[in-house]
C-alpha cells in the first residue's frame, strides 16, 4: 500500500498527495511530472512522521538519488513539507526549517528528524494558529543540491503593484538562501508577460553570497567581489528563459507563482526548486470596471469625484 | 495621509522678475491676457500650470492666436457643448511671454448633476455616430482649408483698377485687405473650432482606456497602451512615406548623387535641373508636395516653424538618408501586417489575464471603441497644426509683405510682432493713410517696435519659467488636466518643494526606457549628418522625417512637443526613450556632455 511507503521520489508524485508528503513536495512532484528542471529528490513521507524506523526507507532513496546524481552521497538540500504548507492560502513562508548541503546518510537523517522538530518551534505554531490552521503532520523534501551560480525568487506578478501582467524576479550570486533570507539587496528585474521585454531592471548591492564549501558539507558566506557587485547577475537571456519559464508553471498550476530558482555552476541550467501559489493579490480583491460599457466607462473618468482622483 | 498639508504655493505671478534686458515684454499681448494687479488677490489664490507641452517658447505677439483660438474652442466644447460634469474651459495668462494656463472647475453636486443630463445624451450622440461624423468634420476641414488657400490679399495701388472698382463693383483695396485679414483670422478659428469638435470625445475615450490599464496593469507602460490602439496608416505617416518614395525614385532614376549631406536644397535642386532624369525627379516632387509638404518642421504653433515646402532642407536631408538607407539594403517599408498581427497578440494576452469576464469585456469593448474614434486623434494634426496653420501663417506673411511694401516693416514676418488687434488697428493705420495720401503712422511707430520685441524675446528665450504659478488647490479635476498633463495635486507639491539645483532637464516622458549616451545637439536639420551612432539627438523639435537619425540614436530629447507629438510618436515606433517638450534642452545640453535620458519619468541628467 503506498500510504505505508516512507520515501517517495518526486517523480511519482502529484499535487494530490499533499496528505501523504506534505504541500512542497506534493508541488515539487507535480513539477517533475510536468517536465520542468525540478532537482531530483524525494519525499519523507508523513507516514514516517516522528517514526523510528525510517533509516532504511531514507538510505534506499538516498542511495537512489545518488545514482541518479552520478555520486555517492550526493549533497543535499532537506526541507520540512507540512500538510497545510505552500497551499493557496498560506504559505508557510520562511516559518519551517531548511537544512543546506548535506552529505551522506547520517547527515540526511538528522536533517529529516531536526525538520519534523521544526514542527513545533514558536514560529510555527503561531502561524498555525494566525491562519487557523489544526492539520497537522508533515513530511520532509530531500532534494539533490544544485550549485547555484546564481539564484531567487520569482514572482508571476509583481508583488509590489499586483499587476498580473508582469514577472518579478530577484536574483543574487550563490544560493537562493541569501534572498530569501534578505540578507543582500539582490538584482530586482520586472519582465512582461505580454511583451517579454525587460521593463524595469534595478542591480543590488549583492555584498555577500552563500556557497558551498567543497571540503566540508556545509555552506559559506563569502563577500563577493567587488567587480562583480555592480554587475547584473543575469543576462537578458536568462532573465527571458527565467521568465518564460515562471509563464509555463503559473500556466500549469493556472494561478500566480512565487518560484525559487537557481542557475547551476558548472551547467549553466536553469532550475526549479520550488514553486508555491501567491497568496496575497491572489486573494485580494480587484477593483472591478465601471458596468455599463465604454460610454459610462468615459462618463465615470470625467466626473470622478476628488478621492478617487487622488488615488 | 490625514496629517494637516501646509498650503503649497508657487511663486505669485505678480511676483516673478522680468528678466533683464525684456522689459515692457508685456506690450505685446492683449489686456485680457496679463494678470490684472487689480484682480491680484483672485487672480494670485489660483494654480496656473506652465503649457509647455504646447508651447514652449515664448510667444510672438502674433502668434498668441495659436493659444487664444484653441482654447476658444476647448472651453466651448467642454463647457458650453458637451458640458463635461466637471469642468467648464481653460483660461490661459502670459508671464514673461510664456503661457500659463487653469481649468475653471465645477465642484457642486447638485451643478455635477445637471450637467451629466446635457453630457450624456450629447456624447452618446457623437460616439455612436462617430463614423459618419468624421466625414462632416473632414468635409468642414476641407472647405475652410480651401476658402484658406484661395483667399485673395490685394496690394495698395496708386490707381484702383477701372474693371473692379467702375464694373464689377469691388470694394476697394484698402477695405479689401481689411477683410482678408478678418477673413483669414475667422477661417483660423474656424479650423480651430473644429481642431477641439471630435479631438476631446478621442482623446476621452483613449484615456479613459489607459487609466483602465493603469488599474489593472499598473506596470503597463504607455508605450504598451498606444501600441494596442494605434493604427499604422494614418495621416500622420503619409508625408514621410513621400519622402520614402521619392527617395526610391531618386535611385531608380539614377540622380541619387545629387543628394549628399551638407548641399543645400537649392544646389541640389540646380545639378538636377541639368538632367532629362533630374527633371523628371523634380516633376515627381512636385506631384508628391502637394498637400503633404504643408508639414510643419514644428507642432504647428509658432510662425518660424516653416512647412517643408517653403523650407525644403528637412524634407531633402531626409531624403538623402532614406537614400543612403535603401542603398543599405534596409527596407523602408513599415511592416504594417506584422504590427497589425503583433498589436492583436498583445491586446488578445492582456485581455487573457484579466481576472473577471466583467473585466474582459470592458476592456475589449474600450479597446474596440478606441480603435475607432483614435486615428482621427493622429490624423486631425495634419489638417489642423500642418497643412491649415501653415496656410494661414503664410497667408499672413502676405498681408506683412503689403505692409512691408507700404513702409510697416523690414520684411514680411515683422507681422508676427504685432498681436493680432495691432495688425487690425495697423491696417487700419494703413488703409486710412492709403486713402487719405498721409503717411501712415505705422511707418514711424511699428519698426522700432517690432526691433525692441525681436530683442525681448531673444532674452526670454533665455529665461526658464518656474512649472507653476500661484496656490496648488488640495484636489485637482478637471479630467484633461489630469490625464492629458499629468497634474495631480500632489505631483505639483513635489515640484514646488523642489530646490533649483535638482530640477535638471524636465519634460514629458513619451517614450520609455532609460539611456545614456554622448549628447548630439542638432539645431537645424541640415546638421542630421553629424549625429554618430549610439549618440543621443537633443533637438529643438523632430518631425517624422527625422526618421533617418532614429535608427542611430540611443535616446531622443526635444525642446518642443507632447505625448502626441511627431519626436513622441516616432520614439516609440521605435522604441527608444524620448523625453520632449522640455522647453531648453537644446540650451542646457552641450553636445559632449554625457547624459542620462529616462523616458519613463521625463527627465534627463547631465553626467
Amino acid at each position: 500500500m503506498a500510504d505505508a511507503r516512507y520515501a517517495i521520489p518526486f517523480h511519482e508524485l502529484r499535487l494530490d498527495q499533499v496528505e501523504l508528503v506534505g504541500g512542497k513536495c506534493a508541488n515539487l512532484g507535480e513539477l517533475t511530472q510536468a517536465g520542468f528542471p525540478v532537482p531530483p529528490g524525494f519525499a519523507v513521507t508523513t507516514a514516517a512522521y516522528e517514526r523510528a524506523d525510517i533509516d532504511a526507507a531514507v538510505a534506499e532513496a538516498y542511495a537512489e538519488l545518488g545514482r541518479r546524481a552520478g555520486r555517492a552521497d550526493p549533497p543535499v538540500a532537506v526541507r520540512s513539507s507540512a500538510i497545510a504548507e505552500d497551499m493557496p492560502d498560506a504559505s508557510f513562508a520562511g516559518v519551517q526549517d531548511t537544512y543546506l548541503w548535506i552529505c551522506g546518510l547520517d547527515a540526511v537523517l538528522d536533517g529529516v528528524r531536526r525538520c519534523w522538530a521544526s514542527f513545533y518551534n514558536p514560529e510555527a505554531i503561531a502561524y498555525r494558529e494566525a491562519h487557523g490552521i489544526s492539520r497537522g503532520g508533515m513530511g520532509v523534501g530531500v532534494q539533490y543540491m544544485v550549485d547555484a551560480r546564481v539564484a531567487g525568487v520569482m514572482f508571476t506578478l509583481n508583488p509590489v503593484s499586483g499587476d498580473p501582467s508582469s514577472i518579478a524576479i530577484d536574483a543574487s550570486y550563490g544560493l537562493g538562501v541569501s534572498v530569501v533570507g534578505g540578507e543582500v539587496t539582490p538584482d530586482s528585474f520586472l519582465v512582461s508577460k505580454v511583451t517579454r521585454q525587460i521593463v524595469r531592471r534595478q542591480i543590488g548591492a549583492k555584498a555577500i553570497e552563500v556557497v558551498a564549501d567543497p571540503g566540508a558539507a556545509r555552506t559559506v558566506t563569502r563577500d563577493v567581489p567587488e567587480e562583480l557587485r555592480a554587475q547584473p547577475s543575469l543576462t537578458d537571456e536568462e532573465i527571458g528563459r527565467l521568465a518564460e519559464i515562471g509563464r509555463r508553471v503559473e500556466t500549469h498550476y493556472a494561478r500566480p507563482q512565487d518560484i525559487e530558482w537557481a542557475i547551476d555552476r558548472q551547467l549553466d541550467e536553469l532550475f526549479v526548486l520550488q514553486s508555491r501559489p501567491e497568496t496575497v493579490w491572489s486573494r485580494t480583491a480587484r477593483p472591478q470596471p465601471v458596468a455599463g460599457g465604454p460610454i459610462a466607462m468615459i462618463t465615470a473618468a470625467m466626473t470622478r469625484s476628488a478621492a478617487t482622483a487622488k488615488e | 495621509m490625514t496629517e494637516a498639508r501646509a498650503e503649497t504655493k508657487f511663486p505669485s505671478p505678480f511676483d516673478v522678475p522680468t528678466p533683464e534686458g525684456a522689459e515692457g515684454w508685456e506690450e505685446m499681448y492683449p489686456y485680457y491676457l496679463l494678470f490684472d494687479p487689480e484682480q491680484r488677490d483672485a487672480e494670485e489664490n489660483r494654480f496656473w500650470f506652465y503649457n509647455g507641452m504646447h508651447f514652449p517658447e515664448p510667444m510672438p505677439a502674433f502668434d498668441m492666436i495659436t493659444a487664444e483660438s484653441c482654447y476658444l474652442s476647448i472651453g466651448l466644447y467642454q463647457g458650453r457643448v458637451f458640458q463635461i460634469p466637471t469642468v467648464l474651459g481653460i483660461e490661459h495668462r502670459v508671464v514673461n511671454g510664456y503661457v500659463y494656463i487653469t481649468s475653471n472647475e465645477v465642484s457642486d453636486p447638485a451643478e455635477i448633476e445637471k450637467r451629466l443630463e446635457v453630457f450624456l445624451p450629447r456624447i452618446g450622440f457623437y460616439y455612436e455616430n462617430w463614423g459618419m461624423l468624421v466625414g462632416r468634420w473632414q468635409a468642414a476641414v476641407d472647405e475652410a482649408i480651401e476658402q484658406l488657400a484661395a483667399l485673395e490679399v490685394p496690394h495698395l495701388p496708386a490707381i484702383e483698377d477701372e474693371q473692379e472698382l467702375l464694373h464689377d463693383h469691388k470694394l476697394g483695396s484698402n477695405f479689401r485687405l481689411m477683410t482678408a485679414y478678418d477673413r483669414c483670422i475667422g477661417l483660423y478659428n474656424e479650423l480651430n473650432q473644429l481642431h477641439f469638435e471630435l479631438l476631446l470625445l478621442a482623446y476621452g475615450a483613449y484615456l479613459t482606456f489607459f487609466q483602465f490599464c493603469g488599474q489593472a496593469f499598473p506596470d503597463m507602460g504607455t508605450q504598451v497602451m498606444t501600441q494596442m490602439v494605434a493604427g499604422f496608416d494614418t495621416t500622420m505617416f503619409r508625408p514621410d512615406d513621400e519622402l520614402k518614395a521619392l527617395a526610391a525614385s531618386a535611385l531608380e532614376l539614377g540622380v541619387d548623387g545629387s543628394f549628399a549631406d551638407g548641399r543645400t536644397p537649392a544646389e541640389v535642386l540646380a545639378e538636377l535641373d541639368a538632367s532629362d532624369e533630374g527633371r523628371t525627379w523634380i516633376k515627381d516632387l512636385e506631384s508628391r508636395k502637394h498637400p503633404w509638404f504643408f508639414m510643419s518642421t514644428g507642432d504647428g504653433f509658432y510662425h518660424h516653424h516653416r512647412a517643408w515646402a517653403d523650407d525644403l532642407r528637412l524634407p531633402f536631408t531626409a531624403i538623402t538618408g532614406y537614400i543612403a538607407q535603401i542603398r543599405e539594403g534596409i527596407s523602408l517599408d513599415r511592416p504594417k501586417e506584422k504590427l497589425l498581427a503583433e498589436r492583436e497578440r498583445i491586446a488578445a494576452e492582456y485581455s487573457q489575464l484579466l481576472a473577471s469576464p466583467e473585466e474582459r469585456k470592458a476592456f475589449d469593448e474600450m479597446l474596440g471603441l478606441c480603435r475607432h474614434v483614435f486615428p482621427h486623434a493622429e490624423g486631425h494634426k495634419f489638417f489642423i497644426e500642418h497643412w491649415g496653420t501653415s496656410l494661414f501663417f503664410n497667408k499672413m506673411r502676405e498681408i506683412g509683405a503689403v505692409m512691408a511694401e507700404n513702409g510697416f516693416f523690414e520684411g514680411a514676418d515683422d507681422v508676427f510682432y504685432l498681436n493680432i488687434h495691432e495688425v487690425h488697428e495697423a491696417l487700419s493705420d494703413l488703409g486710412l493713410a492709403w486713402s487719405g495720401g498721409a503717411a501712415a503712422r505705422g511707418t514711424i511707430y511699428w519698426p522700432p517696435r517690432v526691433k525692441r520685441r525681436r530683442e525681448i524675446l531673444e532674452r526670454l528665450a533665455q529665461w526658464t519659467p518656474p512649472p507653476a504659478l500661484g496656490v496648488v488647490p488640495e484636489v485637482i479635476n478637471d479630467p484633461t488636466m489630469q490625464l492629458l498633463w499629468g497634474v495631480t495635486a500632489d505631483r505639483l507639491r513635489a515640484w514646488a518643494n523642489q530646490t533649483e539645483d535638482d530640477e535638471g532637464v524636465r519634460g514629458y516622458a513619451a517614450s520609455p526606457g532609460v539611456a545614456e549616451g554622448i549628447a548630439r545637439v542638432v539645431r537645424d536639420v541640415n546638421e542630421i549628418g553629424t549625429v554618430q551612432q549610439g549618440e543621443v539627438l537633443v533637438c529643438p523639435v523632430t518631425a517624422p522625417s527625422w526618421g533617418p537619425v532614429f535608427p542611430k540614436i540611443a535616446a531622443a530629447v526635444s525642446d518642443i512637443g507632447g505625448m502626441m507629438s511627431h519626436a513622441a510618436i516616432v520614439a516609440r515606433e521605435y522604441g527608444l526613450p524620448a523625453v520632449v517638450g522640455t522647453g531648453h534642452a537644446t540650451k542646457l545640453i552641450k553636445t559632449g556632455d554625457r547624459v542620462r535620458v529616462d523616458g519613463d519619468n521625463g527627465t534627463v541628467t547631465i553626467l
